[in-house]
């Protein structure tokens, strides 16, 4: 007992330590901790070589670079990271995040880093559904916390965009693992799932590699995606801005966005 | 002295009762005695229910080839992006470090739930109902998602091994204390009267006997134990399951990947069975002998 109360004070005393401004951390460890999710394909995946791969990797890899500090990259769990508090776990989540109003309350969003629109996703066999005005009463798939689920919660709200239609009604969320829930609309439809609400790019991937699977109706609403930081460090903050603007400038992130889709997605607008 | 010369029972009548109630001596008869095709039989049916489930995998058509593109990673030959350890070899490194420190905390456990001392009684019994009454899963999420909201921030590796140190720490220290409640009083009286001092009397004469009931419940208490650190990987830490579930995501392999993953757990489980077996060979081995005789 007495060894793990030692253990816990160490740790406490660990957080302690860490809990000074970020930039200073960073500074003071020459290294940049990343958090990002590991099942979010193009974005974030586990590659052939048990690397992580994906573009918000590689544009992590060029912010550290930009700011000379070697990389470390973690896997925690999107509930983990959205659910704000990092205590120094954590500098900087380039992680596909949707700046929405619940969130902007525990995590700062210095920086807008690419536009990818919401699409609704179908069984290619899909014969009922043919817009986001058909999924009342159906069984959707979102990831866990993800923006989408929101969306389907009818609570979803972007600071500084137009507010957001829902032209549905009564609609059974099925919250889980985003790829998971691919493969399970790629099963049938109707099977476990009726549709998925998914970012444009991360459907493609899994319509590329399903291939059953399709996009139906318009795109439900333009969504930025932001890097994330933990509250309260204004420094760190422009710090982080004047990094990817600077990427942004010199047309790195717009080479990293073409090596992972078809079309430059870190333009203002999509 | 060994720990029978104490027991003031005659020889001859304490082999016959042991030989009926420990199965380090019971094993030994089949050795032994008539039943000595016993084994082989087992043998023999345990290899033919393999040979079944071999062939039920094999009935799935599953990509071997690409099972053993990620078996290497799957046991952790290799390390992990970050440099660390992943992998069956986490699991490992977990489920011993987590071992060791439930040990310690488990026997100071039982020991107050054995004092006299009402404060060392409450704070043992209030641990293990408080650590035996709630989900291994919810304790894990308490240390890693809640505890840095009141600021004490914890590693994914050291929340997890904290949680489950605790969690069965708080079921080993049950099962140590009716070892040591198991053992007759008489003993300790008898050894008293030789005049041996109370530490020797636990080292040579109750301890040994008590660790011979302790270590088949402490064995299966750690085999659980094993699976169960797969609890961790939802801290994002590279264990076996959490490799295995990346895998099988990515590529759609579910049924390629779980099968592996439950055979390495599998393996792992044999491999502590027998540690287990023999320590409780060791323990036991008075008996066997006296059986034997």
């Amino acid at each position: 007992m007495r060894l793990l109360v030692s253990l816990l004070l160490i740790g406490a005393c660990a957080a302690q330590a860490r809990a000074g401004s970020t930039l200073q951390r960073v500074e003071q460890r020459g290294v940049l901790h990343d958090a990002l999710v590991d099942d979010y394909p193009p974005f974030g995946f586990i590659d052939a070589n048990n690397e992580l791969a994906g573009f918000d990797v590689d544009v992590a890899r060029a912010v550290a670079a930009r700011l000379g500090v070697k990389l470390d990259l973690a896997t925690p769990g999107w509930e983990t990271i959205v659910s704000g508090r990092w205590q120094g776990r954590w500098d900087i989540c380039i992680c596909s995040m949707s700046p929405t109003e619940e969130r902007a309350k525990v995590l700062d969003f210095p920086v807008r880093y690419y536009n990818s629109p919401a699409v609704l996703v179908v069984n290619k066999n899909e014969q009922r559904i043919h817009s986001v005005a058909d999924i009342s009463g159906k069984r959707v798939g979102v990831g866990t916390g993800s923006s989408y689920e929101s969306y389907l919660n009818k609570a979803l709200s972007i600071p500084g965009a137009a507010p957001i239609a829902y032209p549905f009604h009564d609609v059974i969320v099925i919250p889980g693992d985003e790829t998971v829930n691919f493969r399970n609309l790629a099963l049938g439809p109707g099977l476990r799932l009726d549709a998925i609400v998914s970012d444009i790019a991360t459907a493609r991937t899994a319509i590329d590699s399903t291939h059953a699977l399709k996009i139906v109706g318009d795109v439900l609403y333009a969504e930025p995606d932001v890097v994330a930081t933990e509250k309260g460090d204004p420094e760190w903050n422009t710090t982080v801005a004047r990094a990817v603007d600077a990427l942004k400038a010199d047309g790195t992130l717009a080479k990293i966005a073409r090596r992972w889709f078809d079309a430059d997605i870190t333009l203002d607008e999509h | 002295m060994t720990n029978t010369d104490v027991r003031g029972v005659p020889p001859a009548e304490s082999a016959r009762h042991d030989a009926e109630n420990s199965i380090p001596a019971s094993h030994a008869a089949r050795h032994d005695g008539p039943r000595g095709y016993f084994l082989l039989k087992v043998w023999l049916t345990w290899v033919a229910l393999f040979a079944l489930l071999a062939a039920a995998c094999v009935g799935l058509k599953l990509d071997l080839g690409f099972v053993a593109q990620k078996l290497p990673y799957l046991l952790g030959l290799r390390l992990a992006p970050n440099g660390f350890i992943q992998g069956a070899a986490l699991t490992l490194l977990v489920t011993c470090c987590s071992m060791v420190f439930a040990m310690l905390v488990a026997i100071l456990t039982a020991f107050g739930r054995m004092s006299s001392n009402p404060v060392a009684f409450a704070l043992a019994s209030f641990y293990a109902s408080l650590f035996r009454g709630t989900p291994l899963l919810v304790q894990v999420l308490i240390i890693y998602l809640a505890l840095p909201q009141v600021g004490i921030v914890l590693g994914a590796l050291s929340s997890g091994l904290i949680a489950l140190s605790l969690n069965y720490g708080a079921y080993l220290a049950e099962t140590i204390r009716s070892g040591m409640m198991a053992v007759p009083h008489g003993q300790r009286e008898a050894a008293m009267a030789l005049a041996l001092p109370p530490w020797l009397v636990f080292w040579k004469v109750t301890g040994p006997q008590a660790l011979r009931l302790i270590i088949p419940p402490a064995g299966a208490l750690f085999v659980s134990m094993l699976k169960d650190s797969s609890l961790v990987s939802i801290m994002g830490l590279w264990e076996l399951n959490f490799l295995a579930q990346a895998y099988a995501r990515a590529t759609y392999h579910y049924m390629e990947m779980l099968i592996a993953a439950a055979l390495i757990y599998w393996a792992m489980s044999i491999a502590f069975e027998m540690v287990q077996l023999r320590l409780e060979r060791r323990f036991g081995r008075s008996l066997a002998w006296q059986a034997r005789r």
